[in-house]
Parts: structure tokens; C-alpha cells; sequence
């Protein structure tokens, strides 16, 4: 997951690089989804990977949505 | 060996050193043989808790923290860090809780950007991009 200061230079990585453009996401975003995932410290005992269901409600609480977003 | 007792040291290492620690040292915390510190780094890699590096059995990646360098410096709480991406990076500052400032550039033409978490909220221009559909993060996670 990279970090572009605009849309045209993902545009313009992703050409260069033959890659596909996949989702792009603001950093409000990306803030909220760090929170969601890294908030509570994986140093607790209790601490657990989130399910796949889990998963994908934390996707979708925060609109990602779609085919790049399901998971197997 | 408990891997939870594992865990627990190598992310408060992290939290606390910037990087995750050698299993030598998490060996060391828990009074612990090197060797059952090792095993249970890869049994919490093949959990998909932690990434062990290619050719050696320490962490290279203990999300949201990398054990090598990456365009992703992270200063918080006067600790500096290396973050696996960007998405790592602000997981840094959710994880410790606190301010943070985040250097980094743009993937495409290398200019230079800094974004700062400033009272729970990010502050700062730009975008992330996530090449890989989700279902193929762990293909190969390292190149996602």
C-alpha cells in the first residue's frame, strides 16, 4: 500500500510499472481503517486476529466495498 | 513456548524500541531458550501473525512495524520506526495512541510529504493506493 501525492501520479506509477490501479483511498481513510485495525495493541493477551467476517464488516463500516475488497 | 507470551514481547519491543526485536532478545525477556523463541515465530508466522525474513528465522515484519528500513519513518512518542506502508505507517500512531509524524514520499516521483496525526486526527495531503485485491494480500505480502 503506497503512499501518491495525487491521482495523475497514480495513474502514472501504475502505467510504468504495468501494474493495475486498484483501490484508491484517501488518508482520512487510511486513518480510520489504522484504527480500526492496529487500535487495540497486539501486545494485549486477549488480542486475536480478526475473523473473516470480522474483516469484512470493518470493510464495510468504513464503504470499502466491491470486488477488490472480498475476501476468500 | 507460548506464542501469546511471544507476541505479547515482540509488539511491546516494538512499541517500546522502534523495531522488532531479535529472537535472541525476546529469548532473553522470557528467560527462554533462543531456539523455542524461533519455533514460535514461525508458528506465529504461519498464523499470519508475524513475517519471518527469507534466509534467517527473525521477524521482518510484525505489523504494523518493519524490522528494515522503508520509505515509511514514523516518530511517535519520541520513538522512531520503520512501517511497512502507508496504512502501517498511521497503524503506528493508532497502535501507540498518540501524535505522530510521518515521513514518506510519493511512490511515483519521490516528492517528499510529511503527514502528521495531531489529536486523533490525521492532517496532511495525499493518497494511498492498494495495488492488490484483498484476497491476494497474502499471496505475497511483502509485495503488497
Amino acid at each position: 500500500m503506497l503512499f501518491f501525492r495525487s491521482e495523475e501520479h497514480i495513474d502514472h506509477w501504475c502505467t510504468t510499472w504495468r501494474m493495475p490501479r486498484g483501490a484508491v483511498l484517501t488518508l482520512e481513510t487510511c486513518w480510520r481503517l489504522a484504527q480500526a485495525w492496529f487500535g487495540a495493541p497486539r501486545s494485549a493477551p486477549e488480542w486475536r486476529r480478526r475473523t473473516v467476517e470480522e474483516t469484512r464488516a470493518v470493510f464495510a463500516e468504513l464503504g470499502l466495498v466491491g470486488e477488490f475488497w472480498e475476501l476468500p | 513456548m507460548d506464542d501469546r507470551e511471544v507476541r505479547r514481547v515482540v509488539y511491546e519491543m516494538a512499541m517500546r524500541g522502534g523495531s522488532p526485536p531479535l529472537a535472541r532478545d525476546v529469548a532473553r525477556v522470557l528467560t527462554a531458550a533462543e531456539d523455542d523463541v524461533v519455533d514460535s515465530f514461525r508458528r506465529l508466522a504461519e498464523a499470519h501473525i508475524f513475517v519471518l525474513q527469507k534466509d534467517a528465522p527473525e521477524i521482518l515484519m510484525a505489523a504494523p512495524y518493519s524490522a528494515v528500513p522503508t520509505p515509511f519513518v514514523v516518530h511517535a512518542g519520541g520513538v522512531t520506526s520503520y512501517a511497512n506502508c502507508i496504512w502501517d505507517a498511521l497503524g503506528i500512531a493508532a497502535m501507540l495512541h498518540g501524535n505522530a509524524h510521518v515521513h514518506t514520499s510519493c511512490a511515483d516521483c519521490g516528492t517528499a510529504y510529511e503527514i502528521r496525526v495531531a489529536n486523533e486526527k490525521v492532517v496532511g495531503e495525499g493518497l494511498a493506493h492498494f495495488s492488490i485485491p484483498a484476497r491476494q494480500w497474502w499471496n505475497d505480502i511483502v509485495f503488497t
